[in-house]
């Protein structure tokens, strides 16, 4: 499958600062790809320089191909929601998007139709500036569908959304990969990223460190749980026989082992359990990762700072 | 290009802002006119009641606020897309930021020739009738007409020297501040204080295009028509050029 996206060797030095350091990764059409990692660590900068808005000091973005801006018509292939882009407080939201379909040359129902597909069709003619930030990130999201474009760039989108506007762009996005269309967005909360993306690209401190599906980082993260019972002592004792690491937790015992295993042993012992959660280790890992970037981290088998989703 | 120049109008009408801009303009207009054909005299050599020049100079010292509202204007249409983060949308939607930049030059101009003519229709009606009402010389000769191409003309230049100045400051309060300052006491400073120098600077080229010699009691001082014209079309491409290949190629973060 041809790649919508690359990044070849993408790097942006600030003076003395490299914000992005030989980003090299592709982003491949129908599937949700994360762009995960803490604040600062150069998401925006890769997205910004994908888009054209920032130069880069080395290195290549493409979509489809060519650069942003070599693309003809790019609203109609290219949507963007990015960090810090707004409108005028005074404007109302049609007027807004009339602004951006009459420079694209689009469809006058072209932005009757998006603001429907984002739920504000009721707010078309009320002020920008009197929208909730979860209304402004519904305007943002209705502007980069303007054009009805194969790519979507999402910087940061759930932020300021409240958990029904959270829980909408979820469905959106999943709905608009699957409609096989290109979707790269950016976080820094991995909880988002995990109920939302098929594939992540880990970056920090500008590197990035890995290129996997969520299901790979499950897995290389080790299993883990939570279990409850009446017999703690009887049954930590069990477990550190059996080779667990097991630590007390709130009068619970967290477990270094699966849920399965450890409801195995219980139920063969005879112990009884109140209740038993499997943990993702994820979070663990994705600490681990992105605040030690240094560490040599093989990415699809590839070197460092090479990926391929 | 046509597309843009659009896009560029509309952004212009669906803010408040144009509206109360002018609406101030005008009123402003109207007292500036107000207290300069009271000031009239038979006497005075500057604003002389009966001298056929006066309607052409009471119209051009009444485009002096208009044009500092062209220039803010102009210096807005960049900085205001910096300030909300709308520049980003405008560069996503033509990545060719030069023609953007053009597309809100076009734009500017034509805004200013329609602020021209609404003040033009309002600064003759009110002239001619204070004029009249003192008995004052209403000739629409040829000076006349001279001053009206020439408050046109400038309306549209002070339009571009804002934009340009928005591109490259970007900054909405650094760009208004400087623009009011530049325009408002620092030019007068300099033409009242030092009209050797004055004369040469945007405002003084200003004023020797709209041959308001007399009537800023500079007579003698000021550039011919042709020749201030021609200095501040100078300043307006000097810091267009300089927007145009600058501001293009700034990153956007």
């Amino acid at each position: 499958m041809t790649a919508a996206i690359e990044l070849g060797g993408l790097t942006k030095s600030f003076g003395s600062v490299r914000a992005v350091d030989d980003v090299t990764a592709e982003v491949r059409a129908g599937r949700v790809t994360a762009f995960l990692g803490p604040n600062g660590a150069g998401k925006t900068t890769t997205l910004r320089m994908l888009l054209g808005l920032v130069a880069p000091t080395a290195g290549t973005a493409t979509i489809f191909g060519k650069p942003y801006g070599e693309l003809a018509d790019p609203v109609r292939q290219v949507g963007a929601v990015l960090e810090a882009s707004g409108c005028h407080p005074g404007r109302t939201a049609l007027d807004h998007l009339r602004i951006l379909a009459t420079a694209a040359r689009l469809s006058r129902k072209a932005p009757l139709r998006v603001l429907d597909e984002t739920g504000l069709a009721d707010d078309a003619r009320r002020r920008v500036g009197e929208f909730s930030l979860g209304m402004r990130q519904r305007l943002g999201l209705a502007a980069a569908m303007l054009g009805d474009p194969a790519v979507l760039v999402l910087d940061e989108p759930t932020n300021g959304l409240d958990p029904q506007g959270i829980r909408w762009l979820r469905g959106y996005v999943r709905q608009l990969a699957d409609e096989g269309r290109t979707v790269l967005l950016s976080s820094h909360a991995l909880s988002e990223v995990e109920q939302t993306a098929d594939h992540v690209l880990l970056i920090a401190h500008g590197r990035l460190i890995r290129s996997s599906t969520l299901a790979a980082l499950r897995a290389e993260a080790g299993a883990g749980c939570r279990v409850r019972t009446p017999e703690t002592e009887r049954l930590s004792a069990l477990l550190v026989a059996a080779g667990y690491c097991v630590c007390p937790e709130d009068g619970d015992l967290v477990v270094e082992a699966a849920a399965e295993q450890v409801g195995e042993l219980a139920a063969a012992q005879g112990v009884v359990l109140h209740r038993l959660n499997p943990m993702a280790r994820l979070e663990e890992a994705f600490f681990h990762l992105t605040e030690q970037p240094e560490q040599p981290s093989p990415v699809d088998g590839t070197s460092l700072h090479r990926a391929t989703t | 290009m046509n597309a843009l120049v659009r896009a560029e109008l509309l952004k212009l009408r669906t803010t408040r802002m144009l509206r109360w801009l002018v609406l101030a303009t005008l009123l402003l207009v109207v007292v500036t006119i107000a207290a300069n054909v009271s000031a009239a005299d038979a006497d005075d050599p500057a604003l002389a009641l009966h001298d056929p020049a006066l309607l052409g100079q009471v119209i051009g010292i009444s485009f002096g606020i208009p044009q500092v509202l062209m220039t803010v204007l102009g210096a807005l249409a960049f900085t205001q897309e910096v300030r909300y983060g709308s520049i980003t949308s405008t560069f996503l939607v033509e990545p060719r930021r030069s023609r953007i930049l053009l597309a809100k030059a076009v734009a500017l101009v034509l805004v200013g020739v329609v602020i021209a003519a609404a003040t033009l229709f309002v600064t003759v009606a009110l002239g001619m009738v204070l004029i009249s009402a003192k008995d004052g010389n209403v000739t629409i000769g040829v000076q006349f007409w001279q001053v009206v191409v020439a408050v046109v003309a400038a309306m549209a230049l002070y339009g571009l020297f804002g934009l340009a100045l928005g591109a490259l400051l970007r900054d909405q309060i650094v760009a208004v501040i400087a623009t009011l300052v530049w325009l408002g006491p620092a030019e007068h400073l300099l033409i009242d204080v030092l009209p050797e120098i004055g004369r040469w600077t945007p405002g003084g080229a200003t004023f020797g295009l709209l041959q308001l010699g007399p009537a800023i009691a500079t007579h003698g001082t000021l550039l011919g028509a042709p020749v201030g014209g021609l200095l501040l079309l100078g300043y307006t491409a000097a810091v267009n050029g300089l927007a145009f290949s600058v501001a293009p190629r700034r990153d956007v973060i």
